[in-house]
């Protein structure tokens, strides 16, 4: 931090890191509240059973969207004040401001696309609830409007990514970035049971949804970082969430059924349905990236070199996915003819997810205002 | 900032403290009945939905005619599209209707002609049996084509604002980018 630029920088970053602060962590919370209410929906509809509208793990998926929302137009009604005062925007809350509808408002990137996650999210929800009075509460999890809600609410993370990121100068920017890709990780590998829809023989192809979405975060992570530990925090993220939600959704679905006097299904598997959905071998899988990425210091290009680790990363965790399935289910025998084809898949979607998500990890790096700069945009 | 905490908590407690009250879940409703012979057992299987239609859900019961008692069973489906037998899965209580088998919320996905396979084991000895030709509809509602691509508008925006996104950073990320290590 340049402290020779006079009372007038220290002042605009104190105040910036205050009012950036609130408003990312209240996205953040946001995120996490979704999170929260989908591990414990799922588990509930394993568990227990029956669902109806007002559930509570619902009120948790529904106010998560909301608060992300409502914070981030505040946000964007203030910055849209502000430009009409002729008062400087502060790029580092949120990013550089971007016109929405002519010129009629000034939206920061993030809380942007945070918003527009957030307002399709309620649209999905009274498309969702039209569904149920049509088909029943069929409580399956990849129906079209569930995966439209839930691809909203990706949307919304996404955004409270690029929130923090536009914050990196400030140390709970950066550890936000983390925090949000983790918690994307967890999020999407339930998003990628949409691709139940596609059936291919001898192939676990939501494992190799799973091998691409997590290479790319887990690369996005290490690109934006640009310096050695990007990938290994943000796998350790994903496992600190996975850890507390294998304790937490089968505790809050016992715990909800008996609030509510319903009992316990005859045969519970007493496995963690959306836990054990997550790449357990990710944080491993991510430090063999990370040597990969040592590379570099040989003089090969780094986004070459991440498109390597990429493939490398898709192919364990293509590999260890339905092992991990195997094991967490007691299957009798290993799947190994599924085991090396889902593999070989996820090599080919590593390949993908490394050489996008470095790029990613590098855009999000620009979303911050360069240093030195006033940070007035 | 301390009082808003209190009050959310407070907000979060008043909602499961009258959870109970607004979650009366609603009996089940029997309107249909067809008869299986599972080896010595007779059973009657209940629909609360007739006829049946893809997608739809309903609650299933399966009531052996002397109860469940001493009792265990399976059940697999034969899906109409694939011809495949299921993988078969235990008969349970239905969470409603705690004195019989049954299945709530669940649907059949596609239409066309079902078989339920039944296995019980019980005093009379192990029996399995099979209710055939269970006629389910054409799904209600718009083509699944159609809601698909409604379903798929959040991902067709992250496409757009990506490839915008990555046009408008190319320049400046001439190079890869970050060096990976510094």
């Amino acid at each position: 931090m340049d402290l020779t630029a006079g009372g007038a920088r220290a002042v605009s970053v104190a105040r910036s890191e205050r009012t950036g602060l609130v408003p990312a962590g209240t996205v953040l919370a946001g995120s996490v509240i979704s999170l929260i209410g989908l591990t414990w929906d799922i588990q509930w509809h394993g568990d227990v059973g029956p669902d109806t509208f007002f559930t509570m793990p619902h009120l948790f998926l529904y106010s998560g969207s909301a608060i992300s929302g409502l914070a981030s137009l505040v946000v964007v009604l203030m910055t849209t004040a502000a430009r009409r005062a002729g008062r400087p925007v502060d790029a580092r809350v949120g990013g550089r401001a971007i016109n929405v509808f002519g010129k009629v408002f000034a939206a920061p990137a993030g809380y942007l696309v945070t918003g527009t996650g957030a307002a399709m999210f309620l649209l999905y929800g009274l498309w969702d609830q039209w569904w149920h009075g049509l088909y029943g509460f069929d409580a399956v999890i990849d129906s079209p409007p569930h995966i439209g809600l839930l691809l909203s609410i990706t949307l919304s993370i996404i955004g409270t990514v690029m929130v923090f990121a536009a914050a990196r100068e400030h140390r709970w920017g950066t550890v936000g970035v983390v925090g949000s890709l983790g918690v994307l990780i967890a999020f999407s590998t339930v998003t990628v049971l949409g691709l139940q829809q596609i059936d291919v023989d001898g192939l676990d192809v939501v494992s190799v949804g799973i091998a691409l979405l997590s290479v790319l975060l887990v690369s996005a992570g290490a690109g934006f970082w640009a310096r050695p530990g990007g990938a290994v925090r943000v796998a350790a993220a994903l496992a600190v969430i996975q850890a507390i939600t294998w304790w937490f959704s089968p505790w809050a679905a016992e715990a909800y059924a008996g609030a509510v006097g319903l009992p316990m299904r005859d045969y519970i598997d007493g496995v963690p349905a959306m836990p054990s959905m997550m790449p357990m071998a990710l944080l491993p899988i991510a430090a063999v990236l990370e040597a990969v990425y040592l590379l570099s210091r040989r003089g090969w290009s780094a986004g070459r070199v991440s498109v390597l680790a990429g493939a490398i990363g898709g192919l364990l965790v293509g590999a260890s996915m339905p092992i991990q399935n195997a094991i967490v289910y007691g299957a009798d025998r290993m799947p190994w003819a599924v085991v090396f084809a889902t593999a070989a898949a996820g090599a080919v979607a590593g390949l993908l997810g490394g050489f996008a998500g470095w790029r990613f990890g590098g855009m999000l790096g620009l979303l911050a205002p360069a240093k030195g700069d006033n940070a007035h945009a | 900032m301390r009082k808003t905490l209190l009050a959310l908590v407070a907000a979060i407690g008043l909602l499961f403290a009258t959870t109970p009250a607004a979650n009366a879940y609603e009996p089940v409703n029997i309107v249909h009945t067809e008869r299986v012979q599972v080896g010595p057992y007779g059973m009657t299987v209940g629909f609360s939905t007739w006829p049946l239609r893809a997608m739809q859900s309903l609650d299933f019961t399966f009531i052996p005619d002397d109860g469940i008692a001493g009792k265990s069973g399976t059940l697999a489906f034969v899906n109409p599209e694939t011809g495949r037998l299921g993988r078969p899965q235990p008969l349970a209580k239905h969470p409603r209707k705690l004195e019989v088998w049954g299945l709530d919320i669940r649907a059949l996905q596609t239409q066309g002609s079902w078989t339920f396979r039944f296995e019980i084991e019980g005093p009379a000895g192990k029996g399995t049996g099979e209710l055939r030709d269970l006629a389910v509809l054409e799904q209600p509602g718009p083509p699944m084509a159609v809601s698909w691509s409604i379903s798929l508008i959040p991902l067709i925006v992250l496409a757009v604002l990506i490839a915008v996104a990555w046009r408008r950073t190319k320049s400046r990320l001439r190079g890869n980018g970050l060096p990976a290590t510094v």
